[in-house]
């Protein structure tokens, strides 16, 4: 190669900075590891209420919204972030408090039970009105809950048990009739179920109520924008206006993780859901910004096909791999897996490790139901060689395409090759995922729930015989039989005796082996008080306010 | 011209129908029931014959064709299976949002890559030609979504020059909405710049060196005179066809921007209907933007006619 | 267009020559060249360059520095050394700029010889070019990744189809220039068939412009990939890509940028040099033409 002239100059240029660069690899080295932050305890703020303190009247919020909702009707809405927009525009009979109990909203009081179990009543606010200006009453209610329960499409229907019949005797109370007792209603009430939409608008709207709902609520729909905001305003008509202090509120959707944390850092959100472990860091150092933060109600796992070969909900078959027919080959998986580890490298040590459906906060847990095997890779091996299985094992795992679950699922990849198994991350999108454990054409599922606050919501519909979402096929009827006593006890201390005993039978089958659990991760400005996260990671705007500025 | 428009016409409605085709039975091929998709996990065997009834599913394709095409031609393309909102006023919302997006990202790439590519060429062999060359090539060797996050985090973030995401509509505030598109905007044509810039430099290297050029300057005609008179009606060709070209990239890069500024345009929504299989949105959205694609492209060849009287003449593009 | 002036007389081999002395006396093309060898031989030979198997996880060192003792460009959120990512990511990357390039030249230089020679087909083909360029790239992809699954292959697909129009595009207004040259035209006097002409004839002299756009299409393939990784349709994990570290760098911004510096670093390294290297290849090989689009 000849170079003459000018030309050489810029080659020269280049070939120095080549050597530069290349030379300075091997002074790499000279940083000390920097170790992994350490394990902290995490205590749950859930957010104060303003209460008596003074604060600005007024004002219009701006929330970041990590999902969109889907359709605002209560009756068919699937997605968890409709009760968000949800909670601010449409009371329900009961909801959730502080404490992870449950509290009357538009009820008046905790349901009676009739001795039998199978009767149900409950007495329902009287003198208020939806946001439309009808009146609210027995009757209202009924044509709800009549709604969710008999629509063509409803997706509440398994969610109200084997209810019969409903009654509005008078205007003051609503009885419901049971085929069997169902301890789980009053919960189903504290969630969508329990959603009072207004007659005069369902008569109007039928099925497009979700296109303007109308209920009781601090605020009321005002619009939306499809793929970007929903709009709600002060509603007047409210029973409890007195206690509303915002003006308006947006919910603008930002899916990424990182457009939320810099739009609450610019100022241009006031507050935004589900921020990322990564992020939130950084975000509590930020002085015009407050983390709230508390456990979730559900779970992340890894769920195994061990019979589902026709379809969700038929009779399970026998399905041929060492994985589906042999439980000490899932134990073994379950052993492999280092939960505390990982939890700390992904999430930060944000989240914790999780090795049964029943979150340790609520009331339903026990030792028994807390308890997690511990890691042991080389017992892994020992099962497997047990098992006559080859090792490396070559498993396949279907996860759903989102960046943290991505991330998950290479660090467990990385955790269980150590107890013998070659696992691969198969990534799909949403959609396909929804078809393959319908279908059952998986081996292994990386699914979470997002969690419901009685136990019986986590568990009967995913590992009971035959269940609507039992994807693994999973079929053990001693599990069934507990599952189903717990459902019919209203003894919060038997159900959880019951549930302790039902996750030992989990972690000996291991139809699903549970990872770890989320830590609902909120953060607000701090020109804000009142915004209110509990255990459901719902966001509660309906009551927050500006601060008043101390510099009056 | 008349003929060659005629012509250009009829090959535009042939290549729409075909794109209708495509998409239709594109959307069809795709794996995932869209009555699962919409039903989600908490539904049963009746909810989902409900849906597949309502969406028409149960009816042999060319069936479900011509009752697409025939309800599009009314101004009917049914309803979102995720939200239950109509789908034109999905894409009425979101559609000009995008546009001026854009055309807000093509005016900054033409008069920036313009602008760069006549210093270059008036400078030549020079620093300002090695400045506006090495913008460019930076511009065209990063991601637009990189750039995009760069962007926020430091100019939105840090320093607070612009809004890090949002959406004003012009007729609200048309000053705000400039205001809240314009690093979107930027991020956006950036690369277009960088293409625009190349275009235009390589096309007015050729003009100032061609011999009418030379002759006019060797008869005491102004540099500047030459820049403008003959450079950039030379390049206003190549630009034109490059802008054309380029709407494939923008609707690509849109959807990235779209995304990172949480701008509500039609790019999002034609991913997040792919995601969610909801057909009635997808079909109508692919189907907007390849028409919207074939109509430009058909004014960038009326365009073309109008600064090139060569294919006026002979009827015939390049 | 601009017409062109090529001496009739001239056979393609030695333009090609005429045209490699050109390229090394011009310092923009020999930088590309340079940048483009520095990082086909960091691809080619990642397997023995770099320190670690690229999707080894070290759970107790994430987010460690560069220059941290054992990891000489740090490493990323599972601990991952970055040096061997980029190493195997640039190898990934040119993989899938190679794959497109190759499906667009198998696909588009025949369909761009014939709608050239063949006035009929002309119609034809200039038609399946618009549909193709029609359609937004990315609902190509979307759509490939959700039938078949995302991966390697399906994003050098929907990338190689993207960029099949500009193709056609440019062998056709070859073909239509060369079918009217002296060459052709004597040799159709003396009867040869078309696929004659069209192979020893047409083919060779348009060479050099496939090559050229070849150059073009390498960088925005390897882009293309990034977007497609950052939308979760690229690469699959853990296997890296330059892509894949960028967009997952990009969603812990805010805890440390490093992990995003170097695959970005790379990939600017592998468009410029194919920018820079394309770019004097086509002032070598024709100094007067004005370049089809991208």
């Amino acid at each position: 190669m000849v170079l003459r002239g000018a030309g050489c100059r810029p080659f020269r240029l280049i070939a120095v900075a080549v050597a530069v660069l290349l030379g300075s690899v091997p002074l790499a080295g000279c940083v000390p590891v920097q170790p992994l932050a350490a394990a902290v305890a995490h205590h749950d703020d859930l957010g104060t209420p303003v209460g008596d303190r003074p604060v600005s009247e007024g004002g219009h919020l701006v929330m970041g919204l990590s999902n969109e909702p889907d359709k605002l009707d209560p009756t068919t809405s699937t997605s968890l972030y409709t009760r968000y927009v949800m909670t601010s525009i449409c009371e329900k009979l009961y909801d959730l408090d502080a404490t992870g109990g449950i509290v009357p909203q538009l009820a008046t009081g905790v349901p009676t039970i009739s001795p039998d179990g199978l009767t149900v009543t409950f007495g329902v606010r009287t003198g208020i009105r939806f946001a439309d200006g009808t009146p609210f009453d027995a009757a209202a209610v009924r044509t709800s809950l009549q709604r969710h329960l008999t629509f063509k499409g409803s997706a509440r229907r398994s969610e109200m048990g084997p209810l019969t019949a409903i009654e509005a005797p008078d205007a003051e109370h609503v009885v419901l009739h049971f085929k069997q007792p169902f301890a789980p209603i009053t919960a189903a009430l504290a969630d969508r179920a329990g959603m009072i939409m207004s007659p005069a608008a369902l008569a109007a709207a039928g099925a497009n109520f979700g296109d303007h709902p109308v209920c009781v609520g601090p605020f009321k729909f005002a619009g939306r924008v499809p793929q970007t905001s929903i709009d709600v305003v002060r509603d007047p008509l409210y029973y409890d206006a007195g206690r509303v202090h915002l003006d308006a509120i947006t919910y603008r959707i930002m899916p990424d993780t990182v457009t939320r944390a810099a739009n609450l850092r610019s100022g241009d959100v006031q507050v935004a859901n589900e921020i990322s472990p990564q992020d939130v860091d950084a975000l509590a150092k930020d002085r015009n910004l407050h983390v709230l933060q508390s456990g979730s109600l559900g779970y992340q796992g890894v769920t195994i096909n061990t019979g589902n070969v026709d379809g969700v909900g038929k009779p399970p078959k026998r399905i041929d791999t060492p994985l589906g027919r042999d439980p000490r080959v899932r134990e073994a998986f379950a052993s492999a897996i280092d939960r505390q580890t990982l939890v700390a490298t992904v999430f930060n040590n944000w989240f914790e490790s999780a090795c049964s459906p029943i979150a340790p906060q609520t009331p339903y847990a026990s030792p028994a139901s807390n308890a997690c095997p511990p890691y042991d890779p080389a017992r892994s091996r020992r099962l497997l060689a047990e098992a006559g299985v080859p090792t490396p094992l070559k498993v396949a795992m279907q996860v759903t395409n989102t960046q943290d679950q991505l991330r998950y699922a290479q660090a467990l990849q990385a955790s269980v090759a150590e107890g013998g198994f070659d696992l691969r991350i198969v990534p799909v999108e949403y959609s396909t995922l929804l078809d393959v454990e319908i279908r059952g054409t998986f081996e292994l599922l990386q699914l979470g729930w997002s969690g419901r606050i009685d136990p019986d919501g986590n568990t009967t519909r995913f590992l009971g015989t035959q269940a609507s979402a039992n994807y693994g096929g999973y079929s053990s009827p001693e599990l069934d039989d507990l599952l189903a006593q717990a459902s019919r006890s209203t003894d919060t201390a038997r159900r959880a005796e019951l549930y302790g005993r039902a996750t030992q039978v989990l972690q000996r089958d291991n139809p699903i082996v549970y990872t770890f659990r989320l830590r609902n991760l909120t953060v607000h400005s701090t020109r804000l008080t009142g915004i209110e996260v509990y255990s459901d990671g719902v966001v509660r705007l309906a009551r927050a306010a500006f601060v008043r500025d101390q510099e009056g | 011209m008349g003929r060659y428009l005629f012509h250009r016409l009829w090959q535009s409605a042939l290549t729409l129908v075909l794109a209708s085709i495509v998409v239709f039975v594109g959307v069809r091929a795709l794996p995932g029931d869209p009555a699962i998709a919409m039903v989600g996990e908490e539904g049963d065997e009746a909810a989902l014959a409900a849906v597949r009834a309502q969406l028409g599913l149960d009816q042999p394709l060319p069936v479900q064709y011509l009752k697409f095409v025939g309800n599009a031609l009314t101004g009917e393309l049914g309803r979102s299976t995720r939200t239950g909102i109509p789908v034109t006023q999905m894409i009425g919302a979101t559609l000009p949002v995008t546009v001026q997006l854009a055309v807000y990202a093509m005016i900054i790439a033409v008069l920036a890559g313009m602008a760069g590519g006549v210093i270059a060429a008036v400078y030549r062999g020079r620093w300002p030609e090695w400045l506006a060359n090495g913008f460019s090539l930076a511009a065209l060797s990063v991601p637009t979504f990189w750039l995009g996050v760069l962007a926020i985090v430091y100019l939105a973030v840090q320093l607070g020059w612009f809004p890090a995401s949002g959406y004003v509509s012009p007729l609200r505030d048309p000053l705000r909405a400039v205001y809240y598109l314009t690093l979107p905007a930027m991020i956006l044509g950036v690369a277009h710049a960088a293409v625009v810039q190349r275009q235009t430099r390589s096309s007015m290297v050729d003009a100032l060196n061609s011999d009418y050029v030379r002759t006019a300057r060797a008869k005491g005609l102004g540099r500047a005179a030459v820049v403008f008179r003959y450079g950039l009606r030379n390049s206003l060709i190549v630009v034109t066809t490059v802008v054309g070209l380029q709407l494939g990239g923008l609707i690509a890069g849109a959807v990235v921007t779209e995304r990172i500024f949480a701008l509500p345009g039609v790019g999002k929504l034609t991913l997040d209907s792919v995601f969610t299989r909801d057909y009635p949105v997808l079909q109508a959205v692919v189907l907007v933007i390849t028409a919207s694609y074939i109509v430009i492209n058909l004014l960038v060849d009326v365009l073309y006619t109008v600064i090139d009287p060569r294919i006026r003449v002979s009827g015939r593009s390049t | 267009m601009t017409t062109l002036a090529v001496p009739v007389d001239a056979s393609p081999a030695r333009t090609r020559g005429r045209a490699l002395r050109t390229l090394l006396h011009n310092p923009a093309g020999v930088v590309g060249a340079v940048l483009l060898l520095v990082v086909v031989v960091g691809g080619v030979l990642a397997p023995l360059l770099a320190p670690y198997p690229p999707a080894e996880v070290h759970f107790t060192t994430p987010f460690q520095q560069p220059g941290t003792v054992g990891f000489a460009f740090g490493t990323d959120d599972l601990g991952r050394d970055v040096a061997s990512r980029v190493l195997y990511g640039t190898r990934t990357s040119l993989e899938v700029g190679l794959l497109s390039v190759l499906l667009a030249v198998a696909a588009g230089v025949p369909l761009g010889l014939a709608a050239g020679y063949w006035r009929r087909l002309d119609a034809l083909v200039s038609r399946l070019a618009d549909l193709m360029l029609a359609f937004p790239f990315l609902v190509l992809a979307v759509g490939l990744a959700a039938i078949n699954g995302g991966g390697l292959g399906n994003a050098a697909i929907a990338l190689g189809i993207a960029n099949i129009p500009t193709m056609i595009r440019v062998v056709r207004a070859e073909t239509l220039r060369l079918a009217d040259s002296d060459f052709v035209l004597a040799a159709r006097s003396m009867d040869a068939g078309p696929w004659r002409i069209l192979g020893q004839h047409i083919l060779p002299n348009a060479l050099s412009a496939i090559i050229v756009q070849a150059t073009v299409i390498m960088p925005a393939a390897v882009l293309g990939e990034a977007v497609l990784s950052f939308l979760g349709l690229g690469i699959q994990p853990p296997a890296p890509s330059l892509g894949i570290m960028l967009s997952d760098a990009q969603q812990y911004l805010f805890r440390t940028l490093w992990p995003g510096v170097f695959p970005g670093i790379a990939l600017a390294l592998i468009c410029l040099g194919f920018n820079l290297f394309g770019d004097a290849l086509r002032d070598a090989l024709d100094p007067k033409t004005v370049s089809e689009g991208r």
